[in-house]
């Protein structure tokens, strides 16, 4: 766990401000919403269901696994159940790092469009 | 899923690690994946993993370093069998150069390579030693000196790989011995007149070593400890 630890802060020694990726960002946000319940396939239906796009299993773990190296999740193995063919799961959770990194992307977001005319709700705003 | 197509699926996915092929697969077995799209997700996969290393510039940087240094170092490494030969057969008045220091400099470049190139590889090392391989093969293969056996243009190897399992264990070379080296190496390389100009390349690994062990060392002093 320390190595573990060692390695994450070694990682980020000099990094002042981690930079997601959008995927990054869904990922980490997904994963804090589905709170306990966060793991692959639960992850993976909810990108699906709420971004509307497609996320294969190879991007999610490989995602999954560079923000761990980030230290922005953690993942750990969960239970096995029948319906997964006697599987553990994969569970997920977010970091105190992976959720300021979140909120810096998301409020760099809202920074960024303020000006724009999509992003305003006014109704006399068009495209 | 036929027995024949979860064979299939639990074998490829033996590729993967423990906690991560529990995961896939029992992903996939809850979403109820046929055998195609299990099998395409486990590749897929597998794919991403490795094209992941590839975002890292240091795999770039060793794969750089691999292909180069193998040509010039089995050139020199035909240079000094040459001059082995010579020596042995009495006649030294064409070696400028003291033949040890040709070695040692031979043995110095090839462990310096060997290490940059076994501290950046990684998971990625198999291309670094395929790209160094493809010379080498080329080489040996090709070789047309009667005098010498094939194998004296791979004189370099063995320091070499000894380099790259120090490097692959090591990581760093303590600041004050790469210092040693680089400095020794260089001086050396400015004391033979007759080496050529396309061989100064080989002293970069050298300086890299220094570079990388003084960050580390930076890098240490000012992480506060657990």
């Amino acid at each position: 766990m320390r190595e573990e630890l060692d390695k994450t802060r070694h990682y980020n020694y000099d990094v002042e401000y981690i930079v997601l990726g959008e995927f990054e960002y869904i990922l980490l946000t997904v994963t804090a919403g589905l709170g306990d319940q966060a793991y692959g396939a639960a992850i993976r239906e909810s990108i699906v269901k709420t971004a509307g796009r497609n996320c294969s299993i190879g991007a999610l773990y490989t995602t999954i696994e560079r923000l761990e190296t980030k230290g922005l999740l953690t993942t750990w193995m969960g239970e096995a159940t029948p319906q997964r063919g006697g599987r553990a799961k994969r569970m997920v959770r977010v970091t105190p790092e992976g959720a300021q990194a979140a909120r810096d992307f998301y409020e760099t977001m809202l920074r960024v469009s303020r000006n724009a005319a999509w992003a305003s709700c006014e109704p006399e705003s068009t495209l | 899923m036929s027995r024949a197509a979860l064979f299939v699926i639990e074998t490829s996915a033996r590729i993967l690690r423990a906690n991560e092929r529990d995961g896939v697969l029992g992903d996939l077995a809850e979403v109820g994946a046929g055998p195609l799209r299990s099998f395409c997700a486990i590749f897929g996969l597998l794919a991403r993993q490795h094209a992941e290393h590839w975002r890292d510039w240091r795999p770039w940087l060793a794969g750089g370093v691999a292909l180069p240094a193998s040509l010039l170092l089995l050139g020199v490494s035909f240079g000094i069998s040459m001059n082995s030969r010579a020596l042995l057969e009495g006649d030294s008045a064409h070696i400028g150069f003291p033949f040890l220091f040709e070695v040692l400099l031979l043995v110095t470049w090839s462990w310096t390579s060997g290490f940059l190139i076994g501290s950046l590889s990684g998971h990625t090392l198999w291309v670094s030693a395929l790209l160094s391989s493809i010379p080498c093969l080329s080489c040996v293969f090709r070789f047309r000196e009667p005098s010498l056996s094939r194998i004296c243009v791979l004189l370099f190897l063995i320091p070499g790989l000894l380099g790259v399992l120090h490097g692959r264990r090591l990581r760093h070379v303590p600041f004050t011995a790469a210092l040693i080296i680089a400095a020794t190496v260089t001086g050396l390389m400015l004391a033979w007149n007759e080496m050529h100009l396309c061989e100064w390349p080989l002293v970069l690994p050298a300086w890299f070593l220094v570079a990388a062990a003084d960050k580390f060392r930076n890098r240490r002093e000012e992480l506060p400890s657990c």
